[in-house]
């Protein structure tokens, strides 16, 4: 059954909710908590500002890296030369690309000790809270500031297992064939103009593998931090889940507040193969003069589940669409928008599903709240190519405009070329809506409890909260109910 | 000037669906087309209300022409651009104030045969607190005649009046179709606006409804029915510029053979229209593999005390509703049809009771008869 239903109900009370008055708050003691930075001693390089090519290959001398990617990044280069930039989505006219830092070395190497990392830095991730995370829920912790991981380490019995946690850079250096086999299978260099330049200057970042059978229990944290101003972070992201396998992969990300603007721009692939499971959730916290543009992409196998959950809490403006290819038969994909806008913010979020194969099942659940003039826009794609029958779809988005200075785009789109397939009229939103709750009530749970689960497409929504405290805040917004979602 | 603006390409947004490449707009000649409804000469001692060709009226009612011809409609593509440089025939439908019309008014517009090009312009016009209902055709000399119809309707509804309009697209389905169709509404006016796409070949056809004035509703429905190569394009705009309006756009469609359509719907709230309720919803049916649709919508919202809602959705005929029917001993065919046919009339049911319902009924059953029987 193609039966793509997509509804987007936007419902906002007249007088705002005591848990909704509470958002306002959000973002207030910023400053403070990630606004800060360090002095930039015993850097041990800079780049200078700018991009070209000798800077490429300066990137890969200092990474000592194969050829095949010193020939990957100047080809990338090219493209991202001769592309131009974007004009949909948010406005990227003010970026100076020649006011950017492209690499910044801030320590030597990757410790497997937080006292061999040096003393700022340190200080840095403790006040963030990352060692504590790492000692009380984490199955492993990598740690990126400016362009390079500066900690990284896995629980020793996963090792043993086989599961490979490292920064990309030591990915690339120890398992050069693994990492070949993969690389940009499922984000081309030439995908986008962003994704160009992330292919050009990618520096850090995580490679994950995941073998057969094994079930990483808690989740693998990456955290990134930008310290110094104009700078421009690319990290990169491979995660290889083999059949049966299991991961849940977190990253938090804050940077310093500064008056002139940063870029962020990563690129993050990921492969699931038959029967895998992997569950990325992100809370992007940067500050407000960072632009994210950010290419995600998930291909799911026979049976797997991907799930994405995006949080965008920070940034000046966001363009990500975190997407999955559900490419093997009875494949699922799972996606959790959750985007606040402040003031002078945009957030230009959303979710792309591409059912390529039969039975495939896929949801969309987004949630924008706006606030104090921001701008928080949805921005999905649902598609069901030719030949992927019974597949099953919905997107349901609900937005909150907390003033009446703030501003809600809704773009979803739906493109269904598998007409071969036998299908019921569904119901109206609301309707739906209705029968849903209804069963989830006749089952014992209460309205609340049951509008919460339809929210969060029945998945206990606890399980995609997180213990850190970095994270406080996108718990309170995943739990929050919104009244359009149930029509 | 028409000549000066470029053809939008499959680049240009909105555009990205329907391929214009095939279209010269140079190989068409100039031709008036005929119409039956308009009261030729009528002369202003009859007094209003009038229905009379718009030309003849820029003369006799030139007030109103000058205040409201363009107003709705500005030139804002390559199309409108054109027909407002060529447009030679057109209609003014005006009803002033307080006054009501018992009858519906109907416009046939006929275009004439091969290789024309007819740029047709209707402005309807309500004072404050008239009535009035009007149905609208457009229909080709020949049906196999190949052409290109470019059209601009305007349709002003001034404080507290209430219209209903249809507009019926029956062109030849060799016939490239564009219009813009714009309506702007005043304070507690009302609008039922009705377009059946059934003909023509491709194209666009624009459909934009402006509350302006505070307490101001509209409901546009949309039916269109494509067989063969036919390729339907349909942009709606439902725009609330005050507060407290209300609308709600409900388009469906039928599509055989290979033919395909696109909707594209853009609900928008601008800053201050509080108290807003906008609902969307598109739905197809598919009568065969080969059949395609897109369905688009979108929301801008810049007021935070609002209801905006939508839904769409592209299916097949309901294999269990048509088991259900043949196990009560209904043959396949007609279980279908029946089937098909519920989808659609639901439509009609969209708007009152009484004649306009029932010629919207008997439109649907044919134009389904027809792409029926080539399936």
């Amino acid at each position: 059954m193609a039966t793509p239903e997509i509804a987007v109900p936007t419902l906002s009370p007249k007088e705002l909710t005591e848990q909704e008055e509470a958002l306002k708050e959000i973002g207030s003691d910023y400053a403070e908590r990630f606004g800060f930075h360090d002095p930039e001693t015993g850097y041990a390089y800079k780049a200078p500002k700018g991009l070209s090519e000798q800077i490429v290959r300066d990137i890969s001398e200092y990474k000592s890296e194969p050829e095949w990617m010193r020939e990957f990044r100047l080809k990338a280069l090219e493209h991202f030369q001769q592309r131009p930039t974007p004009n949909w989505g948010g406005n990227l006219g003010q970026i100076d690309w020649d006011d950017i830092h492209y690499f910044v070395r801030a320590s030597e190497k990757a410790s497997r000790s937080w006292d061999e990392v040096p003393e700022d830095i340190k200080k840095t991730f403790d006040r963030l809270g990352i060692p504590e995370a790492e000692r009380k829920f984490l199955s492993g912790v990598g740690a990126q500031y400016e362009s390079e991981v500066v900690y990284h380490q896995v629980r020793e019995d996963l090792e043993k297992q086989g599961v490979i946690f490292v920064d990309m850079d030591t990915g690339l250096r120890e398992h050069e064939d693994l990492v070949r086999e993969y690389w940009a299978t499922v984000i081309p260099p030439n995908d986008n103009k962003l994704a160009a330049l992330n292919s050009a200057v990618w520096s850090g970042g995580s490679f994950v593998y995941v073998p057969a059978g094994v079930k990483v229990e808690m989740p693998l944290q990456a955290y990134f931090r930008i310290n110094t101003e104009n700078m421009g972070q690319f990290e990169r992201t491979l995660i290889i889940a083999e059949e049966g396998s299991d991961v849940h992969y977190v990253e938090g990300c804050t940077a310093p507040v500064y008056s002139t603007d940063s870029l962020h721009s990563a690129v993050v692939e990921i492969i699931c193969k038959p029967g895998a499971h992997v569950r990325y959730t992100t809370v992007q916290n940067w500050s407000h003069n960072v632009y994210n543009l950010v290419t995600k992409r998930a291909v799911a196998q026979e049976n797997a589940t991907m799930e994405w959950v995006d949080c965008n809490l920070g940034s000046k403006l966001t363009m990500k669409y975190p997407s999955i290819y559900l490419l093997g038969e009875g494949a699922h994909g799972e996606i959790l928008s959750i985007a606040f806008a402040g003031n002078g913010q945009h957030q230009d979020a959303g979710g792309k599903v591409i059912h390529g194969a039969p039975k495939t099942t896929s949801s969309i659940f987004a949630k924008s709240i706006s606030k104090d003039g921001g701008r928080g826009t949805y921005r999905g794609l649902l598609e069901v190519a030719k030949g992927a029958t019974e597949a099953k779809s919905k997107v349901v988005c609900d937005a909150l405009l907390l003033d009446e200075e703030s501003r809600s785009d809704t773009y979803p789109t739906i493109r269904i070329d598998e007409n071969d397939a036998n299908v019921g009229h569904e119901a109206s939103v609301s309707k739906i809506g209705e029968e849903q709750l209804f069963y989830l009530q006749s089952h014992g749970l209460d309205e609340e409890e049951a509008s919460k689960m339809i929210v969060n497409g029945f998945i206990e929504p606890i399980t995609k909260e997180l213990p850190m405290e970095y994270a406080v805040e996108m718990n309170r917004l995943i739990e929050l109910q919104m009244e359009g979602s149930i029509g | 000037m028409a000549r000066e603006l470029e053809l939008p390409t499959a680049k240009d947004k909105g555009w990205e669906f329907t391929d214009l490449s095939g279209l010269d707009l140079d190989s068409y000649t100039p031709a008036p087309g005929t119409v039956e409804g308009v009261s030729q000469g009528t002369d202003s001692d009859d007094g209003p209300p009038v229905v009379m060709p718009l030309a003849e009226a820029a003369g006799q009612l030139s007030e109103i022409v000058r205040e409201r011809f363009g107003s709705v409609v500005p030139v804002s593509d390559p199309f409108v651009a054109r027909n407002e440089a060529n447009w030679r025939n057109g209609a003014l439908v005006y009803v002033p104030r307080g006054t009501r019309l018992e009858q519906p008014l109907e416009l046939s517009v006929i275009h004439d045969g091969d290789g024309s090009e007819l740029d047709w312009r209707t402005l309807i016009v309500l004072e404050e607190g008239a009535d009035a209902e009007v149905w609208e055709r457009y229909r080709s000399a020949n049906s196999e005649g190949e052409g290109l119809f470019n059209g601009v309707v305007e349709l002003f509804v001034g404080p507290g009046a209430n219209l209903r309009y249809v507009c019926e697209q029956e062109l030849s389905e060799r016939t490239w179709v564009f219009a813009t169709q714009r309506a702007e509404l005043e304070r507690d006016a009302s609008l039922e606006w009705v377009a059946l796409g059934f003909g023509s070949a491709r194209g666009k056809v624009r459909m934009e409804t402006k509350l302006g004035g505070p307490g101001s509703s509209a409901k546009v429905t949309g039916a269109y029915a494509g067989a063969g190569r036919q390729h339907l394009d349909f942009d709606t705009t439902q725009e609330h510029a005050a507060a407290h309006t209300t609308s709600d756009l409900a388009f469906r469609g039928v599509l055989a053979d290979r033919a395909t359509a696109v909707w594209r719907g853009m609900i928008r709230v601008d800053p201050g229209a509080q108290q807003t309720d906008a609902f969307q919803e598109s739905r197809n049916l598919l009568l065969s593999k080969r059949a395609h649709a897109d369905a688009i919508p979108g929301l801008e919202i810049e007021a935070n005390d609002v209801r905006c809602t939508h839904a769409a959705a592209v299916a097949q005929v309901d294999p269990e509703q048509l088991y259900y029917l043949r196990s009560r001993g209904m043959p396949e065919p007609q279980a279908k049809r029946l089937i098909i046919d519920g989808f659609l009339q639901e439509l009609a049911e969209r708007t009152a009771e009484g004649p306009i319902r029932e010629a919207l009924s008997d439109a649907l059953d044919r134009r389904l008869a027809e792409i029926l029987s080539d399936d």
